[in-house]
């Protein structure tokens, strides 16, 4: 590279008085920021926050069960939760919604009244009325039944499940 | 440029992108306020009513169409939760493995929505079914039609086989079509089973089992309907199950849609036409006026619909009668009687003391009406002033009232009573027969009240001036004085010359007097 | 941080300083005028439709049942989805601008002429890159206008004579227009035009490099002005503002006119007017104004003309050394084109 045919002012890099450390740094801190955002929204754009896709359904009349009584309500997407009422004092926390799927390895759990517990057949896991494994395979993996959110609305019972999975997208769009 | 002067400019750039970026970020906030708002949720049929949905999205598309517009779909309400009846209700029948009845009613809704159906049970509309006695269904059974099948006495050409001719057809398409048919299901040997035949016990299902034995079913075991009675979404419906009404006669299937219950045309199925116009009168109205170039800043849509907070371009008739407002805390009622004051339906219009059973109260001693009343007119007014008052100044509502007052008493006064009176004397005296709607006077009579006097009322309490004056008390005058008194004075002149010299004379001295009043001395003069 | 330096340059042994010195090659001074920068931005351009496109490929569904729902999904509910989409449409046109812009200039400047004709045929393919990847890429969102302008050009590749039938079958992937061409379109979009533009581009770049940068002098300069300065810092600095100023732009473009989406292709409905993208009004006026096989061989002869240009005007200028006919021939061919841009744009048929 021939120096002289460069610019002369150029031809100074070793002036380096603040002005142009801090242009340096101010250039540097504007392009990340900058740019930086860009990527922030990039990133936010492929992580959606909010899940999207479940929905307050109807389950059913609170007056309609008792004290022990369960239903299996199924889910748009074909879950089937276990709804078991084991309060009374009225509201949506008398009851509690748990999937029917063992976490072992699938297979549907039932109520047993008798005994106060969830039973999946498969492998004689149990569960207790709140869904925590007892005994058996998922026991000794620490697992529990998932629950659902329930509320409670005018006497009527809701939950928040999921309104479709693969299996009933059979549309498109 | 130096090089520090090019990293100066691009600090300055870096900033404006930043800004441009900020710019980018209000407008995501916006988007996802907006999408919040906007979004039409897609349903997810729930899993009990997927078949019914798969089948009739091929048999009846619009059912499913209506229904996945409905909020009942989007919070998982489907088909089942409404149609499932009890093996002993007397319409239950089996449909493709679900035990389900067609007939909807306030009790089914009542499950999910007690209140509104409470108030509604105890309001007016619910009890429009109960015409079957009034003077109004004799016009429909006996002179429009025939309480007995008869035989038609031409053969109409592609109709030869066809039967007898069903006289009861202006009242099952007229009259109860908006008041309510007593449902009823065909029996075996001919007759109908209505409720008084059941004999439903508090949950709807009946007790008799010999009158549900006699239900007659078709091939596949579905209780056949009386055609007269169903279909039918009349507002005060007689239902199988013992209970009165139809919410789908506001709330129209499948969409239940409170929207279309906000709007006046929803009303106006029943309420218009020369005996009530209503609708009419609200269209005529400033209210109408408003309502018509502004509804679609009305938020009609909302799930909260309060006057006052959610919108305050007009209101509709459901504000004024039934929604909610600032005033009374955002309360909707399903009684619109609630805040009715002068009941405007009879001859002779009385003010709205109800009692505990919410019937208006004829009775005139004070000291025994104020031991029965439970609701006073005056505080159905007040109700009343509370919506007015979202626009309206005190000293304008209370005014208004006065004008209303005013207009309704000279009505009462001038007309109404000295009408009835005049009527109650001739029926007296023995100078009409037995029969309604026979002698002209009768026709005129019921014009004057019915028709034309309630529309000169309505007109008066929602301030349209045509309908108050125009088609309103002018025609009242006219009715009156060209018709009424001189076929009065007629019917009187000839039952003389037929012999009954005293009742006459007696009937006429009435109408003396009544023509005598300052009010009216202006006739003879 | 130099014993990092260290570390690495023990295990890459790669000449560092030849390779600095390669790199920072000398810019020519007029390089200073921004006229002379409309080369980087198409590629800064295609940086922004690289990382802006690889985002919407996260959502998009090349079938045509689902395109149009997925393009509707990153339009209205994908966080930024619309700002993405925006970044992408209007980068779009503006690469296209700039592309035709530096062409121009280069054009203008004469810098095609030997010994950088070969430079100028690849610069001739990246505009055909180019426009092909606008024609795809507005082709995926299966908008009505989508569907019926990739049916209208693969029916106008169909008139070219002996190979028309081939290139619409590989257009569509088919006799007409089904389940296979949108996928079809998609590769072609989002993997082998990128590839086949970055292959361009680096030639393109590699070539300019080894020839060197034609020198300009301009008639007001002082004499003794230094005829170079150097690519980095001071010629990267200048593109990085380029970049910032271009971004600017098209984040403000976006968010005040989003890519919005029009109604959902019918195949069974013809809208009214059918357009291309702005940049080829010219061709389809052009094509409009002749018809059949005469629009297309004359629309394929001016092709050929300009691959060939520098040849033509070397030979010109071997004729007529000072000629400046090709300064006329390229005004006349810029107004042409902004004729019948504006008139295609201006009507509906």
């Amino acid at each position: 590279m021939d120096e002289a045919k460069l610019d002369a002012q150029d031809r100074e890099p070793d002036r380096r008085g603040f002005l142009e450390k801090l242009a340096g740094w101010t250039m540097t801190g504007g392009l990340v920021l900058a740019y930086g955002t860009c990527g922030v929204m990039a990133a936010r754009y492929l992580y959606p926050s909010r899940s999207r896709g479940t929905r307050w359904q109807f389950v059913v009349q609170a007056s309609r069960m008792g004290l022990g009584d369960t239903l299996i309500y199924r889910s748009p997407a074909g879950e089937r939760v276990t709804v078991a009422r084991q309060g009374t004092t009225g509201d949506a926390l008398d009851f509690i919604a748990l999937s029917s799927t063992c976490p072992h390895l699938g297979c549907q759990v039932r109520w047993e009244p008798s005994h106060g517990r969830f039973l999946c057949p498969c492998h004689n896991g149990t569960f207790d009325s709140r869904g925590v494994a007892t005994a058996g395979p998922p026991f000794q993996a620490g697992q529990s039944l998932a629950r659902y959110p329930l509320r409670s609305e005018n006497g009527l019972l809701f939950i928040d499940v999921p309104l479709e999975s693969i299996a009933t997208l059979d549309e498109a769009g | 440029m130096t090089l520090a002067q090019k990293k100066t400019i691009i600090s300055i750039l870096a900033v404006l992108f930043l800004a441009s970026l900020v710019f980018v970020q209000a407008t995501e906030v916006l988007r996802r306020r907006r999408e919040a708002g906007l979004s039409a949720p897609r349903v997810a049929v729930p899993a009990s009513s997927t078949a019914c949905v798969e089948c009739h999205a091929q048999e009846t598309p619009g059912i499913i169409d209506h229904w996945k517009g409905s909020t009942h779909a989007e919070k998982g309400v489907g088909c089942v939760e409404c149609h499932q009846a009890d093996p002993g209700d007397a319409d239950a029948f089996d449909h493709y493995g679900a035990r389900i009845a067609t007939v909807i009613t306030p009790l089914d809704c009542s499950h999910c929505h007690p209140t509104e159906f409470q108030e509604f049970e105890a309001s007016h509309h619910a009890a429009a079914g109960n015409i079957l006695a009034s003077l109004d269904n004799r016009l429909a059974e006996v002179v429009e039609g025939s309480r007995v099948p008869f035989d038609p006495h031409t053969p109409t050409p592609g109709r030869s086989s066809a039967g007898p001719v069903n006289g009861m057809a202006s009242v099952a398409v007229g009259c109860q079509q908006c008041h309510g048919s007593q449902v009823a299901l065909l029996a075996t040997e001919g007759k109908s089973i209505t409720f008084e035949d059941l004999v439903p016990d508090g949950n709807g299902r009946p007790t008799n089992a010999a009158a549900l034995a006699r239900v007659r079913k078709n091939a596949d075991g579905k209780p056949l309907f009386d055609p007269d009675t169903w279909p039918n979404t009349g507002i005060g419906r007689i239902n199988l199950d013992g209970t009165r009404g139809s919410c789908s006669a506001c709330h129209s299937r499948h969409d239940f849609s409170p929207r279309r219950a906000r709007q006046p045309e929803n009303c106006g199925k029943c309420h218009l036409g020369p005996d009530h116009p209503q609708k009419e009168v609200y269209e005529e109205s400033k209210h109408g006026v408003a309502y018509r170039d502004l509804r679609e800043h009305m938020n009609l849509d909302a799930d909260s619909w309060v006057l006052g907070q959610d919108y305050s371009q007009a209101p509709t008739c459901a504000t004024c009668h039934m929604s909610g407002n600032v005033r009374n805390g955002g309360k909707i009622t399903h009684d619109p009687g609630e805040r009715i004051s002068w009941t405007n339906r009879p001859p002779v219009s009385l003010v709205m003391d109800t009692d505990a059973a919410h019937k208006v109260l004829t009775e005139s001693d004070p000291e025994l009406r104020r031991t029965l009343v439970k609701d006073t007119w005056q505080e159905k007014r007040q109700r009343m002033k509370g919506v007015c008052s979202a626009c309206h100044t005190p000293d304008y509502v209370n005014s208004f009232y006065e004008q209303y007052d005013d207009f309704v008493v000279l009505y009462n006064e001038k007309f109404a009573k000295p009408g009835q009176q005049i009527m109650d004397e001739l029926w007296k005296q023995g100078l009409l027969t037995r029969a309604q709607f026979d002698e002209e006077i009768e026709w005129t009579w019921y014009y004057l009240w019915h028709h034309e006097g309630r529309r000169a009322r309505h007109g008066a309490s929602m301030m349209t001036p045509d309908y108050a004056h125009w088609h309103g008390m002018y025609e009242v005058a006219e009715r009156f004085y060209v018709e009424l008194v001189p076929q009065a004075r007629e019917l009187a002149a000839r039952a003389a010359e037929a012999g009954k010299e005293v009742e006459a004379q007696a009937a006429l001295a009435v109408i003396d007097e009544i023509l005598a009043r300052p009010e009216h001395d202006w006739y003879e003069q | 941080m130099s014993a990092l330096s260290s570390w690495f340059r023990a295990r890459l042994t790669v000449p560092w300083d030849t390779l600095r010195e390669l790199t920072n090659e000398p810019v020519p001074n007029h390089l200073k005028h921004w006229w002379f920068c409309l080369g980087g931005t198409p590629l800064y351009l295609f940086f922004v439709q690289v990382a802006t496109g690889i985002l919407l490929a996260f959502s998009y569904q090349p079938s045509t049942r689902t395109a149009y729902e997925s393009v509707r999904y990153v339009t209205e509910q994908a966080d930024y989805g619309w700002f993405l989409r925006g970044l992408h449409r209007w980068a779009a046109t503006f690469m296209v601008a700039a592309v035709v812009l530096h062409q121009m200039r280069v054009y203008f400047t004469g810098a095609y002429r030997k010994p950088r004709e070969i430079n100028w045929i690849v610069g001739m393919c990246l505009l055909l890159s180019t426009l092909t990847l606008g024609f795809t890429g507005y082709s995926l969102v299966y908008e009505q206008l989508s569907y019926w302008g990739a049916t209208v050009g693969a029916n106008l590749a169909d008139t070219v004579p002996f190979v028309g039938g081939f290139l619409k079958r590989m257009l569509l992937g088919g006799d007409a227009y089904d389940e296979h061409t949108l996928p079809r379109l998609y590769v072609l979009h989002a993997a082998l035009l990128p590839a086949a533009t970055i292959g361009l581009v680096a030639l393109h770049v590699a070539i300019l490099r080894l020839q060197g940068v034609t020198e300009f002098r301009c008639a007001t300069e002082p004499r003794d002005a230094p005829r170079f300065f150097r690519l980095f810092p001071d010629h990267v600095l200048t593109e990085i503002t380029i970049g910032l100023v271009l971004m600017i732009l098209l984040a403000v473009l976006a968010t005040i006119f989003p890519a919005t989406l029009g109604p959902r292709a019918d195949p069974l409905s013809t809208p009214e007017v059918i357009k291309p993208e702005w940049f080829f009004y010219v061709a389809f006026r052009w094509l409009k104004l002749f018809s059949g096989t005469a629009a297309v061989l004359s629309l394929g002869f001016v092709l050929f003309v300009m691959f060939a240009w520098p040849f033509i005007d070397g030979w010109i200028r071997r004729r007529k050394p000072e000629s400046e006919l090709s300064v006329w021939i390229g005004i006349v061919g810029v107004l042409a084109i902004l004729a019948l841009t504006v008139w295609e744009a201006s009507v509906e048929h």
